[in-house]
């Protein structure tokens, strides 16, 4: 039997563990705090991109009358050969099933995609990783060709495939401090891959974030751009009840407002944006303005993507260390009861034994 | 005779930074800067590098680079890819982009796309150091 020090020591032990679940929690749910607020602030602007640019594609034909050719390379639509696919997982564990539903739905994915050629592109520490594991990193080499004009020399970066499926990129420390700028450097390698015909398709994998109850894992194609404004969702993975119930007490609990924000009203004002039924002037040609749209669009929406999932993860996290400090504290109270107990078995032992002894004089 | 004041919205990807009235809006659009009175004619434009001026009751200038701006006759939305205040602009970074701007300029070679990524590059840097005063 287990002696009253060794029970001590170990519900000191558990007790400290408590702390720094406890403390994570509050932290998690202070960032949570942040993250949504910037998710949210960053909706006026998604929502006016996406609707200017349904407005911009009902107005002007998509295929330009005189040549017949498309107007702009990211609607054009090509059988999905080669697919990239942008994972956003969380940088940290520590939050549950977070990024274990994240790569589940990833895997579903990839499984679906036998024969094709697929990119990852993972962001977050976690998804890069578990696919670095997984599969080969992209490489490429240099090759030295001659300029045919004036005989100097060029560099070119040929990409060398030994896989169907490869991890391209890496970003790191890009979630943690995450600003549109870098998000759009990102947007604008993907529409340089897929306008130079590179890519066919573009996939993103992430946790969509309403609210604390109300998330979910979306698989959601980015590119081509068939309908802009509304998402195209592939797949969809929505938490049980249970744990929904569950992240609404926690949420309850630290402040949070489980119910999403309403956005009603400024998101129907952000929703006319370029959309008056009125005869714009538009001072640039309709291709010049899809130009200069369209990345802004794929960089909103990836933006979007991502700062919901950061949200996402903290919640996630808020919630796992709310269990985590319950079990810790059920774990306290059995280890406290057999210590009280094992205490008094000893004392009554004694007692037996001091009685027994008088009994014998 | 407040029915004559436009409404003036600066949004940028990461929140919204400005939504008030105005009288007169200067924006500087891809094609030449423009000043927007109440009742203008409805339009779309692409933004340019530069300062929005907003004058009335709340004056205020903003250095935003790339977006759109849709003009109604009472009001003036402006999506920037991204906006500083003229008092937080980093001077000495603006430098440096200029010069990144001409090295990438002189390395682009035949390609268009690059002279374009420098071109932007650097109107972008020379509106922040003009908007900043330098």
């Amino acid at each position: 039997m287990a002696n009253v020090l060794d029970l001590r020591r170990r519900i000191r032990s558990v007790k400290s563990t408590r702390q720094i679940t406890r403390a994570m929690k509050m932290v998690s749910a202070a960032k949570l705090r942040r993250a949504q607020e910037r998710a949210i602030s960053a909706r006026p602007y998604a929502l006016r991109i996406a609707s200017v640019l349904a407005s911009l594609k009902r107005r002007v034909e998509i295929l330009d009358p005189v040549t017949g050719n498309l107007r702009h390379p990211l609607f054009a639509v090509r059988p999905e050969k080669r697919i990239l696919l942008v994972i956003v997982s969380g940088d940290k564990g520590f939050a549950g099933a977070f990024n274990t539903n994240i790569l589940k739905a990833s895997a579903q994915f990839l499984s679906l995609c036998e024969g094709r050629e697929v990119d990852i592109e993972p962001i977050g520490r976690k998804a890069r990783d578990q696919m670095r594991r997984r599969y080969p990193q992209a490489t490429h080499e240099e090759v030295q060709t001659e300029n045919p004009a004036d005989g100097s020399s060029l560099v070119r970066h040929v990409r060398h495939r030994k896989s169907g499926i490869e991890v391209v990129g890496e970003h790191p420390g890009l979630l943690e401090k995450l600003t549109h700028g870098a998000v759009r450097e990102i947007a604008e390698e993907i529409i340089r891959r897929y306008t130079h015909e590179e890519i066919d398709a573009c996939y993103i994998v992430y946790n969509e974030f309403k609210s604390v109850i109300q998330q979910r894992v979306v698989t959601e194609r980015l590119l081509p751009l068939i309908e802009p404004g509304s998402h195209v969702i592939v797949d969809a993975v929505e938490p049980t009840a249970e744990e929904r119930e569950f992240a609404a007490t926690v949420a309850a609990a630290a402040g949070i407002s489980p119910f999403a924000e309403d956005t009603h009203e400024s998101d129907e004002e952000a929703a006319r944006f370029g959309t008056a039924d009125v005869d714009y002037i538009y001072e640039q040609p309709a291709a010049e303005l899809l130009n200069g749209l369209l990345p802004s669009y794929v960089s909103a929406m990836l933006f979007h993507a991502m700062a919901e999932s950061v949200a996402a993860e903290h919640a996630a996290r808020m919630t796992a260390m709310e269990a985590a400090t319950n079990n810790a504290s059920d774990m306290i109270d059995s280890l406290t009861l057999y210590m009280n107990r094992v205490r008094q078995a000893a004392i009554t032992k004694e007692i037996i034994e001091i009685v027994s002894g008088a009994a014998a004089l | 005779m407040d029915t004559q004041l436009l409404h003036v919205t600066l949004v940028t990807p990461e929140r919204t930074i400005l939504d008030s009235t105005a009288i007169s809006v200067e924006l500087p659009s891809r094609t030449g800067r423009i000043e927007v009175l109440y009742g203008h004619a409805p339009l779309l434009a692409e933004l340019g590098a530069g300062d929005v001026i907003v004058q009335g009751s709340d004056p205020a200038r903003w250095n935003v680079s790339w977006g759109f701006v849709e003009v109604l006759p009472d009001r003036v939305t402006i999506l920037a890819n991204d906006a500083v205040a003229p008092g937080a602009i980093d001077v000495a970074a603006a430098r440096l982009e200029v010069e990144r701007a001409h090295t990438m300029w002189s390395a682009a070679g035949d390609e268009a796309e690059a002279y374009e990524a420098a071109n932007r590059l650097l109107e972008e840097a020379q509106s922040r150091l003009a908007s900043a005063g330098e």
